[in-house]
C-alpha cells in the first residue's frame, strides 16, 4: 500500500511538474524563431528549431512613431502566437472560422493563430470578454458589436490603430462609412476620422421573412410584388398581416423579437430615433418617434396581429404560425436548416418617413494590452478581406462590410432565400447604422429604454405616459445628464 | 546495547539542539527581512492599488512581529515558540513554492497538460495492468511464483509509470523548467527560499525537536489537528474570507474593474438607498414638477386617504430589485418547502418502489440549473409551448365535452409583467422540492417509531400525529430547510438569467432580482464598486432575516441541532 502511494504521489508530483513545460499549442509568450516556416516548427513543443529572419523588417519604420517602431522591431523575427475570438452563432460559424485562422496562420508569417469561439447557453460573449479583460487575460484580437466600441475605447481596452493604418497606407474608406464613422472616432476631440479601433468584420440589415405558404393561404398579397411596385409600406405590411392572422387563433400575421433593434426600425421609419441629431439627448419622446411607437403598438394592442411582444418569434414562425418575421441576416441559417415551408424574404417597408432599416455591424478590435500591436493589425487586415468575408457570407449569416462590387455579387448568389437583394435594398435605404453613445452609456440608455418600450408594446402603458417620463429618465444616462 | 541507544538518544538531542540554534537564527534572519522590505514598500513605487500596499506591508509587519516572537520563544523553549515557527515555516514554505510554481508558469500551463495528458493514457493503463499483475501474486502459493509474479508487475508499473511521465512531456517541462530556473536568479532564491522554510518545518516537526520542547501528547495533538485542517483553513481564508473583505474594500471605490478604483467612502452604499417621498397635487402630476430629476427618478406613485404620493429613488433598479427578490422568496419558500413536507410524508412509507420515486423527486436537484431553464424555456413558450397546448387542450375538451364556454387564457408565462416572476418561481420551486424533500425524509426517519406506536395505543388519529409529533420533532429541519431555501432563493441569478433569455431583466423589469442586478452593474457595466456595495447590502439582508429566524426558533424552545 505504502509503494502504491509512493508511486502515486510521484505521478502527482511530476504531473505538477510537467505542467511548467508547454505543450503542442503555441502559448502566448514568444518564442525564439530560427526560422518562420511552418514545417520549422516542431511538433512536439511548440519550438522553432532554426535559425531565421524571414519576417521583413521593410517599410514600416518611416512615418510611424518610436513606440510602434519598437513594437515592430520587437515582432520582427520572432514567432507569435496571436489569440484572436468572434462570437459565432453555430458550431457552423465555429467550424468555418477555424478554418479561416487555419488558412491565415499559413499566409501570416511569423504568427501562430490561436482561434478561441466565444460565448455559450450560459455565458454572454460580451460578459466573458470584460471580465477576461479586466483580468488582463483577453485575446490580443477580438470582436465586439457596434454599440461597444465607444465604452470600451473610453475605458483605454482597445488600441488605437491608425498609426500602422498610416504606415502601411490602409483605405479606410474600402468599409461603409456609418461603421467607420464611430470606429475613427476621437473621445477627446469629438471628431470623426482621427483614430481607429478596428475594422468592420460584417454587416446586417433587417428584413422581414416570409411564410409564403401562409401568405397564399391568407390569399394577401406577395409582398415582393408590393415591394417591386413601390407598394410595400406600412398600410399594405397591415393589409397582409391581418390577412394571415385571420387564419386562426394560433397563426400570427407578424412577429418580432423583445429587443431595441426591431422596434427602433418603427420609431426610425416614422422620422424619429433614439437620440438627437448629436447624440447627446434622448429624443424618444418627439412626435416622430412616439407616431412610429403608436402604429407599433396598434400592431399588437388594436389590430392584435402580432407574436405576443416579449415572446422569442423564432420558433413559431418556425413552426409555420408566422406570416412575417423581421429579422437579421443572422437569422438565414436558421431558416434554412428549420424551415420546412416556403420561404422568402422582402425589405422592410416603407413608413411615413420614407424607407428605413438598421446597419448593424461589430468590429475587430486589438486588445490594448497585446504585446504584438503590429501582428494584431496584420491579423485584423488580414480577417476583413474580401476573401475572408466571403468564406464567412457562404454561411448565410453576414453581409460583407466592404463597399465592393464584387463582394455583393459574390453576396447574392448565397441562396436561400431568392431575394437576397432585399438585404442590400436595406443597405442601401438610408439605413440608421447601429452605433455606440460617445456621450452617454448605451447599456445604461438601453436599460432605460428597453423596459419601458415592453410596457407600452404590452399595453401596461400609453404612448402618453411613456412620453412623460421615459426620456427624463434616460437623459440621465448621458454624460451631460440633459 | 543499553549504552548505544543512550548514545543515539543523545545524538539526537545534539542534533535537535542544533536544529534549534538555527531556528532561532533563521527566524531573527527573517524578522531583519521582512523588516527591510517593509521600509522598502513604504517608499517603493509599486505596488501601485493601495489596497495591495496596505497588505503586504500588513504581511511583513506580522512576519517580523511573528517570526522575532518565534526567534525568543524558541531560544527559551516554551512550546508556543515551536507552534509560532511551525506556522511560519509551514505558511512560508506553502507560499514561496506557490509562487515558484506560478513564476515558473505551472498554473497557466495545466491546459498544456491537460491536451497533452490523452498521450499518456495508454501507459496510465499499462500501469494498472502492471499493479493488478502485482498484486495477483498475493493468490499464488508457490513462493518463487509468487515473487516473480510481483516482480513482473512491479517492474511493469514502474516502467509504464515513468513511460507515462515522458509521454506527457515530464522531459520537456524539466528542460524548461531547469532553463528559467538557471536564468532567473529571483527564481533560484524563491527556490532557497522554499526549501529553507521546508527543511525549517521539517526539523521543528520532528520527534527530537518535540522533546527539546517538552512537548505534550495533547500538545503534538493540537499541532497535527492543525496540520489536517489547514488545506481547509487556508482555501477558506484565500479563496473566501480574502476576497469577501477584498469586495468589502472595493464597495467604498468607484472601482471600474480596470485598476481605475478611487476612495469614495459611503457614496455607492448612499446611492442605493437615497430615496424620497412627495405629495403630488393629483394623481397624473408630472414627476418633473415636485422631484429633482437630476438625482431622483419615480420609483412609484400611490394614494392615502385620498392623497397622492410620489416616491423617487436615485437608484430605482436597486428598489425594483429588492421587490422583485422578496416577492420570490415569498412565492419560492412555501411552494417549496409544504408540499416537500408532504412529500416525505408520502415517500416515508415502505411500499415498493419507493426507491425509485425518492430517486425520481430528488433527480430536479442533481440536474443542472441551465439545462433545467432552458427546457422550461420552451415549455413556456406561449405560442408553441407544451404547458399552453395542454391548457388550450384542456379548455377545448372542457367546452366540447361539458359544454362549458371557458375561454383560453393564452398565458404569457414570460413575456407579460404579471406573470415572469412567477414562472421563475415555479420553475425554482420545482428543482427545489426534492432537495427539501430528501432533507425531511431524513428528519422523519430519525422520528422514533414508538412514539407513533404510543399513539396508536392513546387513539391519536393520522393528523393529531402529523401535528402533534410529526411537525414537533421535525422542527430542527424545518428550520434547516427554511433557512436554506430562503438564502437560495435570496440569490437567485442562473434560474432568471437563462430562463428570461435574451431579456433576463424580464418584462418591466419584472424578473430583475438583486444578484442578477449586482451581475449588471459588476460584469456588463463595468461598475464593480457599486457591484459590490450591492452585494453587501444583500449579504446584510440575508444575515437580518436568518437572524430573525433564529430568534423566532429559539423563542420557539426548540434548537437547531441538525
Amino acid at each position: 500500500m505504502k509503494r502504491i502511494s509512493l508511486i502515486l504521489l510521484l505521478i502527482l508530483l511530476a504531473l505538477t511538474l510537467a505542467a511548467c513545460g508547454g505543450d503542442d499549442a503555441p502559448t502566448v509568450d514568444e518564442v525564439e524563431v530560427e526560422d518562420v516556416a511552418e514545417d520549422d516548427i516542431d511538433s512536439e513543443t511548440g519550438e522553432v528549431v532554426d535559425e531565421g529572419e524571414d519576417i521583413a523588417d521593410e517599410d514600416v519604420t518611416e512615418s510611424v512613431d518610436e513606440d510602434m517602431a519598437e513594437d515592430v522591431a520587437e515582432d520582427v523575427g520572432e514567432e507569435v502566437a496571436l489569440r484572436w475570438r468572434t462570437r459565432p452563432d453555430n458550431q457552423a460559424e465555429i467550424d468555418v472560422y477555424q478554418s479561416i485562422s487555419n488558412s491565415l496562420d499559413d499566409e501570416l508569417e511569423g504568427a501562430t493563430l490561436v482561434y478561441e469561439p466565444g460565448g455559450s447557453e450560459t455565458s454572454s460573449y460580451q460578459d466573458v470578454l470584460k471580465t477576461e479583460l479586466a483580468a488582463g487575460t483577453a485575446p490580443d484580437v477580438f470582436w465586439i458589436p457596434g454599440t461597444d466600441i465607444a465604452d470600451f475605447a473610453m475605458r483605454d481596452l482597445l488600441l488605437d490603430l491608425s498609426p500602422y493604418a498610416e504606415a502601411s497606407g490602409f483605405d479606410v474608406e474600402a468599409f461603409y462609412p456609418g461603421p467607420m464613422f464611430h470606429l475613427t472616432y476621437n473621445p477627446e476631440t469629438d471628431q470623426t476620422g482621427e483614430v481607429l479601433w478596428g475594422l468592420p468584420r460584417d454587416v446586417s440589415t433587417f428584413v422581414l421573412y416570409l411564410n409564403m405558404d401562409l401568405i397564399n393561404e391568407a390569399g394577401a398579397p406577395d409582398p415582393r410584388e408590393l415591394a417591386a411596385a413601390g407598394e410595400w409600406n406600412w398600410d399594405s405590411f397591415l393589409e397582409v398581416a391581418t390577412m394571415v392572422d385571420a387564419l386562426g387563433d394560433d397563426i400570427y400575421g407578424y412577429g418580432q423579437n423583445a429587443w431595441w433593434g426591431p422596434y427602433g426600425y418603427w420609431i426610425n421609419a416614422a422620422g424619429g430615433g433614439f437620440f438627437t441629431e448629436d447624440r447627446t439627448a434622448c429624443a424618444l419622446d418627439s412626435e416622430e418617434s412616439l407616431e412610429g411607437l403608436r402604429f407599433l403598438q396598434s400592431i399588437y394592442q388594436d389590430f392584435d396581429v402580432a407574436v405576443p411582444y416579449g415572446e422569442d418569434a423564432e420558433p413559431p414562425f418556425l413552426a409555420g404560425r408566422v406570416g412575417m418575421f423581421q429579422n437579421g441576416r443572422w437569422a438565414t441559417p436558421a431558416m434554412r436548416a428549420s424551415a420546412d415551408f416556403n420561404w422568402d424574404v422582402v425589405k422592410l417597408p416603407e413608413g411615413p418617413a420614407g424607407p428605413s432599416n438598421w446597419l448593424f455591424w461589430g468590429a475587430y478590435v486589438v486588445n490594448a494590452n497585446t504585446e504584438h500591436p503590429e501582428a494584431a493589425w496584420e491579423l485584423v487586415q488580414a480577417l476583413t478581406t474580401a476573401e475572408t468575408q466571403a468564406q464567412v457570407a457562404e454561411l448565410g449569416a453576414n453581409i460583407p462590410s466592404r463597399v465592393s462590387e464584387e463582394a455583393l455579387d459574390a453576396f447574392l448568389t448565397y441562396s436561400p432565400p431568392a431575394n437576397n437583394q432585399a438585404f442590400l435594398e436595406g443597405l442601401a435605404e438610408n439605413p440608421a447604422t447601429e452605433g455606440p453613445l460617445w456621450q452617454g452609456s448605451w447599456p445604461e440608455f438601453d436599460a432605460v429604454m428597453s423596459p419601458a418600450l415592453q410596457a407600452v408594446l404590452t399595453g401596461e402603458i400609453t404612448v402618453e405616459e411613456f412620453a412623460d417620463s421615459v426620456c427624463v429618465e434616460a437623459d440621465r444616462t448621458f454624460i451631460s445628464g440633459n | 546495547m543499553a549504552t548505544t541507544a543512550v548514545d543515539g538518544a543523545s545524538d539526537r538531542q545534539q542534533g535537535a539542539v542544533g536544529w534549534l540554534r538555527a531556528a532561532v537564527a533563521w527566524h531573527l534572519f527573517l524578522a531583519v527581512a521582512a523588516a527591510a522590505g517593509a521600509l522598502y514598500l513604504v517608499q517603493a513605487p509599486w505596488p501601485e492599488a493601495t489596497w495591495a500596499r496596505l497588505l503586504a506591508v500588513a504581511i511583513l509587519l506580522l512576519t517580523i512581529v511573528g517570526s522575532g516572537a518565534a526567534a525568543v520563544l524558541t531560544y527559551r523553549r516554551r512550546h508556543a515558540g515551536r507552534t509560532l515557527s511551525l506556522a511560519l515555516n509551514y505558511l512560508g514554505a506553502l507560499t514561496t513554492a506557490v509562487l515558484l510554481l506560478h513564476l515558473v508558469g505551472t498554473f497557466l500551463a495545466i491546459d498544456a497538460l491537460a491536451a497533452n495528458f490523452a498521450r499518456g493514457i495508454p501507459w496510465l493503463v499499462l500501469l494498472v495492468v502492471g499493479l493488478l499483475v502485482y498484486n495477483s501474486g498475493g493468490a499464488l502459493h508457490d513462493r518463487v511464483a509468487r515473487t516473480r509474479r510481483e516482480w513482473i508487475g512491479r517492474a511493469l508499473a514502474w516502467f509504464s509509470a515513468l513511460a507515462f511521465l515522458f509521454a506527457v512531456g515530464l522531459l520537456t517541462a524539466l528542460q524548461a523548467v531547469i532553463a528559467r530556473l538557471v536564468d532567473s536568479p529571483a527564481l533560484l532564491a524563491l527556490l532557497a527560499a522554499a526549501l529553507l522554510f521546508g527543511v525549517m518545518a521539517w526539523a521543528l516537526w520532528r520527534q527530537p525537536a518535540a522533546d527539546a520542547f517538552d512537548t505534550t501528547n495533547a500538545q503534538s495533538e493540537m499541532l497535527q489537528g492543525y496540520l489536517f485542517l489547514s488545506p481547509n483553513l487556508l482555501g477558506f481564508l484565500i479563496f473566501f474570507a480574502g476576497p469577501l473583505l477584498f469586495s468589502l474594500y472595493v464597495s467604498f471605490t468607484d472601482s471600474d474593474a480596470f485598476g481605475n478604483a478611487q476612495w469614495i467612502g459611503l457614496q455607492n452604499y448612499a446611492e442605493i438607498v437615497n430615496i424620497t417621498l412627495q405629495p403630488l397635487e393629483s394623481a397624473d402630476q408630472l414627476v418633473t414638477q415636485v422631484l429633482d430629476t437630476d438625482t431622483y427618478v419615480e420609483l412609484t406613485r400611490f394614494s392615502i386617504l385620498g392623497r397622492h404620493y410620489v416616491v423617487g429613488a436615485q437608484d430605482k433598479l436597486f428598489w425594483i430589485a429588492l421587490g422583485n427578490t422578496l416577492q420570490y422568496v415569498l412565492m419560492v419558500v412555501p411552494l417549496s418547502v409544504i408540499p416537500a413536507l408532504f412529500l416525505a410524508n408520502l415517500l416515508n412509507s415502505k411500499i415498493p418502489g419507493m426507491k425509485f420515486f425518492r430517486a425520481a423527486y430528488f433527480l430536479p436537484s442533481v440536474a443542472a440549473v441551465v439545462g433545467i431553464a432552458l427546457i422550461w424555456q420552451w415549455l413556456y413558450n406561449a405560442t408553441v409551448g407544451y404547458i399552453n397546448y395542454f391548457i388550450t387542450t384542456a379548455v377545448n375538451f372542457a367546452n366540447m365535452f361539458l359544454g362549458l364556454a371557458l375561454t383560453d387564457p393564452q398565458i404569457r408565462w414570460t413575456s407579460s409583467a404579471d406573470t415572469a416572476l412567477i414562472a421563475v418561481a415555479i420553475m425554482a420551486a420545482w428543482q427545489m422540492l426534492g432537495f427539501n424533500t430528501i432533507l425531511f425524509l431524513a428528519g422523519l426517519q430519525s422520528i422514533p417509531n414508538t412514539l407513533y406506536e404510543a399513539a396508536i395505543v392513546d387513539g391519536a388519529g393520522s393528523w393529531s400525529r402529523f401535528t402533534k409529533i410529526t411537525l414537533p420533532l421535525l422542527a430542527p429541519t424545518t428550520f434547516f430547510v427554511l433557512v436554506t431555501t430562503l438564502i437560495k432563493a435570496m440569490q437567485a441569478f442562473e434560474e432568471v438569467f437563462i430562463l428570461m433569455g435574451m431579456n433576463p431583466t424580464g418584462p418591466g423589469n419584472s424578473t430583475l432580482t438583486m444578484v442578477l442586478y449586482l451581475y449588471q452593474k459588476g460584469f456588463q457595466r463595468f461598475d464593480l464598486g457599486y457591484a459590490s456595495a450591492l452585494a453587501w447590502v444583500l449579504f446584510l439582508l440575508i444575515f437580518g432575516l436568518t437572524l430573525v429566524q433564529f430568534r423566532r426558533q429559539r423563542a420557539g424552545g426548540s434548537t437547531f441541532d441538525m
